[in-house]
């Protein structure tokens, strides 16, 4: 399915809070239309290695080519790019002062330009797609937190984003609500998106990732298949972490 | 963030028990007391003095006397009205600079917005009236008056929309930021928009500051509502029958505003309550 464009690069990767090592020479290569799951135990840096994808963390030093370009470091140029990768958080971040479908038009209308009236009427396909076109005239706090990140979610696929990065995004939510927001991210999956997502959900990264990074202490400690990684892992830092998570 | 569904008295206290509740309404009768006492003892103190004698109050019979009062409450909004729309506009553009994030810019803005909260208003005016004439700059009293009142408030107002714009979550920066948004369109279009609704309580106190700044207009003999009851004061010989009235005037207008900007604030009002929590691993 995934074929051998690269879309996302990371090459020799650094970055350190302080004393803290967090991001420890890290290559990785994301192809087009491939999932990628990146888990680990709280604080090995995933997280941050996934905001650094569109800079919302700098880095120390190391490369990141989006399409073999680049990051752009400000400006307009950097915008645009974050204009073309979608980023779904784990506390949502809906603009709270704007309606649901405001939330989903914004991007189109500010950043791409398009008529008010087109991207209202893309953005209520899109609401339908994920269920919550009944919900487009209420505010994000008028929302359950699964219907908030079905949202977010729009809001990303609203500016045809070219890959997208999902940082823990069923963190926050009850657990009734976790697979309404995982049947979209696998209905996403199904249709080609390139998605790189940091998650806790071992079934999720089981069906339907095609490989699991595993991550501990700011470096990639293992790569591989998902099937491989949870049947065999070869280290034993992944095979403890594996033990500690079972039975969730 | 949930604390904002909750009125910020339920949060601060606890719901009363039948102990709290009997003390509550014995407090408020002793307080309610004393405060009929005090009244009675000022208005005798009144009539003793004479202060309530007819020659005291018989002139706010006269048209005349409210037509002169009518002009100064007219002043006095016009000053007041155009300094909040100048430090309005210049708080803005402080705390702008001052949040920046270019360095020597933040600086000046800050030396700035300091220097002003840190002077009184009355130096201010001064400083425009009696200073600026001695090197040649000449201005009206109308803005020998706004121009002051106007700098000493932006200085506060600058830090009321720092506070607003600190307080409105990081995500919401994020997520602009996220979709391609400019940090500029960003600022106008997510961050400022929540920060003003954040700190409109505060914006209220400080107009309310600037319209009580605005009296001091006799300083430079503009004629506000202070001055032309001033006038008054000397042309009937009555002092504490107009403070009177002209303070309660200027409580009226200080509640009318209140009462504008909380039917503003509900008017604007999408329910802004964030249900979003912030904990990125």
């Amino acid at each position: 399915m995934a074929d051998q464009t690269p879309v996302i690069e990371l090459r020799h990767v650094d970055k350190h809070y302080g004393d803290l090592h967090v991001l420890q020479d890290i290559n990785l290569t994301v192809h087009k239309g491939e999932v990628l799951v990146l888990i680990g135990p709280s604080g090995s840096g995933k997280s941050t290695l996934c905001r650094t994808i569109n800079r919302l963390e700098t880095i120390d030093s190391g490369e990141i080519l989006i399409e073999g370009e680049p990051l752009p470091q400000e400006g307009k140029a950097l915008a645009q790019m974050r204009a073309e990768i979608g980023m779904v958080f784990q506390s949502f971040n809906l603009f709270a002062h704007k309606t649901i479908l405001q939330n989903v038009t914004l991007g189109p209308i500010e950043v791409l330009g398009i008529p008010k009236a087109e991207a209202a009427s893309r953005a209520m396909e899109l609401l339908r797609r994920v269920g919550v076109d009944a919900q487009a005239a209420k505010v994000p706090a008028q929302l359950s937190g699964g219907q908030q990140q079905r949202v977010a979610i729009a809001r990303s696929l609203a500016m045809q984003p070219k890959a997208m990065l999902f940082d823990e995004p069923t963190s926050a939510l009850d657990p009734e609500m976790i697979n309404e927001v995982l049947e979209v991210m696998v209905e996403l999956a199904r249709e080609g998106m390139t998605m790189v997502v940091v998650t806790h959900e071992m079934n999720f990264a089981r069906r339907v990732s095609n490989r699991v990074v595993f991550m501990a202490d700011g470096q990639i400690v293992e790569e591989n298949t998902p099937d491989e990684f949870f049947d065999h892992p070869k280290t034993a830092r992944a095979r403890d972490f594996l033990d500690s998570i079972k039975g969730h | 963030m949930s604390a904002h569904t909750m009125s910020m008295r339920d949060a601060l206290y606890e719901a009363p028990g039948p102990r709290t509740k009997r003390l509550t309404v014995i407090g408020t009768i002793v307080s309610l007391a004393l405060v009929c006492v005090g009244l009675a003892l000022v208005v005798r103190q009144f009539y003793v003095t004479g202060q309530l004698d007819a020659k005291y109050w018989a002139f706010f019979a006269r048209p005349t006397t409210w037509l002169y009062l009518l002009n100064g409450f007219v002043g006095t909004v016009k000053v007041a009205a155009m300094a909040a729309v100048i430090s309005l506009v210049l708080g803005v553009l402080l705390m702008l600079a001052r949040t920046s994030g270019i360095k020597p810019l933040a600086f000046v803005a800050r030396v700035i917005i300091d220097f002003f909260r840190g002077v009184p208003s009355l130096l201010l005016i001064y400083f425009f009236y009696l200073g600026l004439p001695t090197v040649g700059i000449r201005m009206s009293p109308f803005w020998m008056i706004t121009i002051p009142v106007a700098l000493a408030a932006s200085g506060v107002l600058a830090e009321v929309f720092r506070a607003g714009v600190n307080a409105v979550p990081k995500g919401q920066t994020e997520a602009a930021l996220s979709i391609g948004l400019t940090p500029g369109k960003t600022m106008f279009k997510i961050v400022l928009p929540q920060a003003l609704r954040i700190v409109i309580p505060s914006l209220i106190s400080q107009l309310v500051v600037v319209v009580k700044d605005t009296t001091v207009a006799y300083v430079v003999s503009y004629p506000d509502l202070m001055q032309n009851g001033r006038v008054l004061i000397t042309t009937n010989d009555a002092v504490v029958s107009v403070y009177l009235v002209t303070a309660v005037i200027y409580i009226l207008v200080n509640y009318a505003i209140n009462q504008l900007s909380i039917s503003m604030a509900r008017r604007s009002g999408n329910p802004i309550i964030s249900r979003t929590t912030e904990n990125p691993t």
